[in-house]
């Protein structure tokens, strides 16, 4: 005789609770990603303006036959639910159209932008993150005391002084003024790009055995990741400031000191922990908004990632650029919110069993 | 902050220091000309397409174009007013119909092999047949092969600008074996584009090394160029915007520096040299004439006013270095061009004159102008912001439409704008491509021109489209311009500076209205 299988607390459904909620999170998201796809399609195609007009130069576009070929080739002639139902067939395939002003494959721009930003959103984050969190620690705990005062006033800078100004002035003291900075772009003129395989040209460089390409490409990227770092460095210690002020104020803090326990056992252990929840969730937003578009810092430092290319694409109206971008960034926002989700399910239990 | 700043430095220093030191037994990605000579790095503001001769018609374009392709005929330096020799001597009939090309010389590709009538008929056929930005180029042209050396050209009208379209790098000659091998037809099914962005297949002073439409194109010199061979053996052209561009011709990053505007060409080191001069665009205000859009600008009398109220010479400092003021609507360095002395007169009291005839009662005119678009540096809201309160002085109430290029240019080409400030470039350097500005014709009618309205230019017109010698077309085509100027809907404002800097060491820098910079003759000191 079989014992009855001890019943699940709240419900029938079997399964780790840490993976029943990482499901949930991640269908929520494929239906987001649908919901974009239609958004992005409504605006890209609400905008007044004629794209056939702002492709073709004036006199080409006076020309019916000329015309003709680009509508054709673009689908423009179709009526445009139809032209939906294609873009979302072609999307299933990968496929995000073909550029009207690139005449490349979206996806192939994008293959090539996408890395440049990453790039420089990827290093300046984890600077920030170290740097933020240190400084906002060191912020709560002399509250109300002068380090408190300055690191506010220079987080307040940090936020406040617009990032293409600070990135012009970065730019005119430390390359021109005092030759410490390399020229704009990712590379220096003697140098071609290594072959492409990840698009990131430091690890690009490193697999083809390029030592030189690498440093000289690391180099390229110290200005702009330096600008970027400054702006969200201002925007992470405040956060973790107030976060890090809130735990303090918990029992469970109180407790750790009362026992005797070192200072670094109690910020490491308790507080920074304790802090991480709203924390991960600045550095999520913090790290979206890096990658979609830095278009200001990439326009100062030439850079080709994906704010110069949705700027290319939005002011020639090359539709399908602009909703490979706007696709994109929906699903960078999509996966860094999921990815933050997930984290807190596994830092904070609360979560993923509510 | 200053504990940062100085990290940063030590780990830069250090990665100097330990650049030899790592890389002794590595590949180098660094590259040159491949015989150790110059490289050439020129910072332009990409509005890169493609490589392809046939489908490029942006600067940008036209600049790489002419550096890899040879055209028929072409142009002496900066000199746009005279075609001469390209690679072909041209014959041409005297009612313009017919224009027969020999080939000259023996022109080789960069694979080595001969240009022939072949790969002629097959580059231009091909820029036809593919419906391209620059097929309008060549509309209504038939192209046929008379033997191995002779072309023939011939068009159903008389084309006399011709010969000028036919220097546009856009027309330049491709290796027929070596494009139809990659997906090269004479359709629109025309399959080679790929193929031309990541290798040239032209007969001109370089060769495409390496292409990214958003960052950097670089080119090689061509081995088996038969001219005179570049100063440069290595080229690199970098997508980089203005204020960056100055930092870096400044800070010796880049040779030459394709797009500063005005105020920014001024105030640079003494290692850098300036070359100013009137741009090939010209920026016009136009005055619908259609009596359903507006009541008030169709109305000669304001139209009278409107131009004399206009303060040119106040537009041209404006505009800063290099600019000058448009006599006419065909630019100076063209056939064609109005002498200054028969350019419109700012004159408030006739004005006021004007005005008061027209029965203008304060109403408000709207102005519509692309929010968005800078030529030369110069941006229109601020040439837009200075005719408003130029013509506030005289008593004409302006309100400023800003809105983006990609939206405004509908309104723009269905003729629905009341005032509305654009600019020309020339599509050839002829000044048969300004008949545009005439009644019914394409500009003509965004300003409600209709082709009955003035049949006293429409008779300049036929006078003026129907060719002839250099002189009787360019008294035709000032004739033209004056009685345009007199009783057209346009006010040709100024022609915007077109400032290029370049290191003193750079020589032979000049500016040309259809390519830019001719990359192979620039020299070296």
């Amino acid at each position: 005789m079989r014992a009855p299988s001890p019943a699940v607390p709240g419900g029938a459904r079997p399964g780790h609770p840490f993976a029943r909620y990482a499901a949930r999170r991640i269908l929520t998201s494929l239906l987001l990603m649908v919901g974009v796809t239609f958004v992005t399609f409504a605006l890209t195609n609400l905008v007044p303006g004629d794209p056939v007009a702002a492709a073709l130069g004036q006199r080409a576009a006076d020309d019916p036959a000329t015309v003709a070929r680009f509508t054709q080739e673009y689908g423009l002639d179709k009526p445009l639910p139809q032209q939906y139902v294609t873009y979302v067939g072609n999307l299933l395939h990968g496929d995000l159209g073909v550029s009207t002003t690139t005449h490349n494959s979206v996806t192939s721009d994008l293959r090539e932008a996408l890395p440049a930003t990453i790039e420089i959103a990827f290093g300046a984050i984890v600077l920030s993150v170290i740097i933020g969190v240190t400084l906002g620690t060191i912020a709560a705990y002399r509250r109300g005391r002068t380090a408190d005062h300055v690191l506010r006033l220079v987080s307040l800078a940090g936020l406040s002084v617009p990032t293409f100004w600070l990135a012009l002035v970065a730019y005119y003291v430390l390359y021109f003024k005092m030759h410490l900075a390399p020229s704009s772009g990712r590379l220096s003129a003697d140098f071609n790009a290594p072959p492409q395989v990840t698009g990131l040209y430091t690890v690009d460089s490193l697999l083809a055995g390029q030592l030189d390409t690498f440093l000289d490409a690391a180099w390229h990227l110290m200005l702009p990741v330096l600008v970027l770092t400054l702006y969200t460095v201002g925007l992470l210690t405040r956060f973790v400031r107030t976060a890090v002020l809130e735990v303090l104020d918990q029992d469970y803090v109180r407790a750790a000191r009362a026992k005797g326990l070192p200072t670094r056992t109690i910020v490491t252990s308790y507080v920074l922990r304790g802090a991480s929840i709203p924390v991960l969730t600045v550095v999520g937003l913090a790290f979206g908004s890096l990658l979609s578009g830095t278009v200001l810092v990439e326009s100062v430092f030439s850079w080709p990632g994906i704010g110069s290319y949705a700027y290319q694409a939005a002011s020639h109206l090359d539709l399908p650029g602009v909703m490979g971008v706007g696709l994109t960034i929906g699903l960078i926002y999509l996966l860094v919110n999921l990815a933050v989700d997930l984290l807190y399910g596994f830092l904070d239990p609360r979560v993923r069993l509510a | 902050m200053e504990f940062r700043f100085r990290k940063t430095r030590r780990a830069a220093v250090v990665a100097v220091l330990a650049l030899p030191i790592v890389l002794a037994g590595c590949s180098s990605g660094k590259t040159d000309g491949g015989d150790g000579s110059k490289t050439l790095t020129i910072d332009k503001t990409f509005d890169l397409k493609t490589a392809d001769p046939g489908r490029q018609y942006e600067p940008t374009g036209q600049l790489v174009g002419k550096a890899l392709y040879q055209t028929l005929v072409t142009f002496n330096g900066t000199d746009v007013s005279k075609v001469v020799p390209g690679l072909a001597t041209l014959d041409q009939s005297a009612d313009a119909k017919t224009f027969t090309f020999t080939l000259t010389g023996s022109p080789k590709f960069s694979d080595g092999t001969a240009l022939t009538a072949d790969d002629v008929v097959f580059s231009l056929k091909r820029v036809i047949g593919m419906k391209g930005n620059p097929s309008f180029l060549l509309a209504g042209v038939t192209v046929t092969k008379k033997d191995d050396k002779t072309i023939v050209l011939t068009t159903d009208k008389p084309t006399p600008a011709l010969p000028a379209i036919l220097a546009n790098p856009a027309l330049g000659i491709l290796n027929s074996k070596v494009v139809k091998a990659h997906g090269g037809t004479e359709t629109a099914a025309d399959g080679a584009e790929k193929y031309l962005n990541q290798h040239s297949a032209g007969s001109g002073p370089y060769v495409l090394d390496s292409l990214n439409l958003s960052s950097k194109v670089v080119l090689k010199a061509n081995k088996n160029y038969t001219g005179d061979k570049p100063t440069y053996g290595r080229v690199v052209i970098q997508n980089v915007e203005g204020a960056t561009q100055k930092i870096n011709v400044q800070g010796g990053s880049a040779d030459v520096a394709l797009d500063l505007s005005g105020p920014q060409a001024k105030g640079l080191s003494s290692s850098v040299k300036v070359t100013s001069g009137p741009s090939a665009n010209v920026i016009f205000l136009l005055l619908n004439q259609n009596k359903k859009i507006s009541k008030i600008t169709s109305n000669p009398d304001f139209v009278k006013a409107v131009k004399s109220a206009i303060d040119y010479d106040d537009l041209v400092t404006l505009a800063g270095a290099g600019t000058e003021r448009a006599a006419g609507v065909i630019p100076s360095a063209l056939l064609g061009a109005l002498p200054q002395a028969d350019a419109l007169k700012s004159d408030p009291a006739a004005a006021k004159a004007a005005l008061a005839k027209s029965g203008y009662d304060g109403e408000s005119v709207t102005l519509n102008f692309p929010s968005d678009l800078t030529l030369n540096g110069l941006e229109f809201p601020t040439i837009a912001q200075r005719i408003q309160s130029q013509l506030k002085a005289v008593g004409i109430k302006v309100d400023l439409a800003p809105a983006a290029v990609a939206t405004e240019l509908d309104t723009y080409r269905e003729g629905k704008e009341i005032m509305g400030l654009w600019y020309w470039g020339p599509d050839y350097p002829d000044p048969s491509d300004y008949l545009a500005f005439t009644p019914g014709d394409v500009v003509g009618l965004r300003a409600g021109w209709a082709k009955d309205a003035d049949p006293a230019v429409s008779a300049l017109v036929a006078k003026a489209a129907a060719g002839g010698s250099e002189e009787e077309r360019q008294a035709n085509f000032e004739e033209l311009q004056k009685a345009l100027n007199e009783s057209g809907p346009f006010i040709p404002l100024v022609q915007p500076g077109n400032n290029i800097a370049a290191k003193s060491s750079v020589t032979n820098v000049g500016y040309n209205p259809v390519w830019t910079l001719d990359i192979a003759t620039l020299g070296s000191k």
